[in-house]
């Protein structure tokens, strides 16, 4: 047997005897302090708070997607029409546009993902 | 091998469930998880700290996460136990990195209130388990958490890699990386605590 796995074997032996210790138990004390803890920032029955980002905060203050999917349409154009460049650039390259994957990829927030350190 | 990950019968409501329903204003299910959750939350602290009220405090402070992170919280991405370890696990490991390092000698232990029969074994189980938290806390993340999964959990490698999001190949080489660096941070201390001659 090796020397390095000589040094690993007791640290086996060091992680079983700790770990096969007793689970220590909460007492009553810490179980009345958590429960009266969620008991206060649980939310109302009925639903929980939505909490929604800026972007789409924005969205609903404008009229939703279809209110400011004209507002960019006619945005575009006109800035087309005032460079002379309609013909060459084409309408359908504003409606092509991936704004919505650009909001979930680059905006949308992850709650339960995690990002590891390094090891 | 004493607190698996998911110990409750297989017809309750799994965690996630419960936190959808506490997300909605099921105080049943508020209780629930807390009866469910604080004893391992708790024991796992006690089993890095080794101090009673440090341990409440975390395990306090991770049940306060979850409630917080309840109403955004999106099923099937990431298990309510193993975020809740996770969690554990880092706020034990601040604090630890907080203490003073250096060996544990079985002399730096607390002397327990009332000398008895078994104090003796209960100072040199006490100086193990500080010896290998402080060595655990200075492991990355992910070799911590797999070492700790295999060895106070007994979950199997497919288990932790589910777990942890990984292959059963990376496990392996975490938790083999991980006993060498615990064999490094920990060297010269096998014979104090009771592992030679």
């Amino acid at each position: 047997m090796t020397d390095r796995q000589d040094k690993v074997d007791w640290v086996d032996a060091l992680l079983d005897d700790v770990g096969g210790a007793a689970p220590a138990d909460p007492s009553g004390d810490l179980m009345a302090r958590v429960l009266a803890d969620a008991e206060a920032a649980m939310p109302a029955p009925g639903g929980a708070p939505v909490r929604e980002g800026l972007w789409r905060q924005m969205l609903a203050g404008l009229g939703g997607w279809l209110s400011v999917g004209g507002l960019v349409a006619a945005t575009a154009v006109g800035f087309a029409v005032g460079l002379g460049a309609l013909s060459t650039v084409g309408l359908d390259a504003l409606w092509l546009g991936e704004y919505g994957a650009y909001y979930d990829d680059t905006l949308g927030f992850s709650v339960n993902g995690w990002d590891f350190e390094e090891g | 091998m004493t607190m698996p990950l998911d110990a409750h019968a297989t017809d309750e409501p799994d965690e996630a469930a419960l936190l959808a329903r506490y997300a909605r204003g099921d105080a049943a299910a508020a209780r629930a998880l807390t009866l469910r959750l604080t004893p391992r939350a708790y024991a796992q602290a006690m089993r890095l700290l080794g101090d009673r009220a440090e341990a409440e405090d975390v395990a306090q402070d991770a049940m306060m996460r979850l409630w917080k992170i309840a109403p955004d919280w999106r099923a099937g991405e990431a298990k309510v136990t193993t975020w809740l370890y996770r969690v554990v696990a880092n706020l034990c490991t601040d604090r630890l990195r907080r203490r003073p390092r250096g060996p544990v000698a079985l002399d730096e232990v607390a002397e327990p209130a009332d000398p008895a029969p078994g104090a003796e074994e209960h100072l040199q189980a006490e100086a193990r388990r500080s010896a290998l938290a402080a060595a655990l806390a200075g492991l990355p993340e992910r070799q911590r958490l797999a070492v700790m999964l295999r060895h106070f959990d007994g979950a199997t490698n497919p288990e932790i890699a589910e777990r942890l999001g990984v292959s059963v190949e990376a496990v392996e080489s975490l938790t083999a990386r991980g006993k060498r660096a615990l064999a490094a941070a920990l060297k010269g201390q096998a014979a104090a605590l009771g592992y030679e001659g």
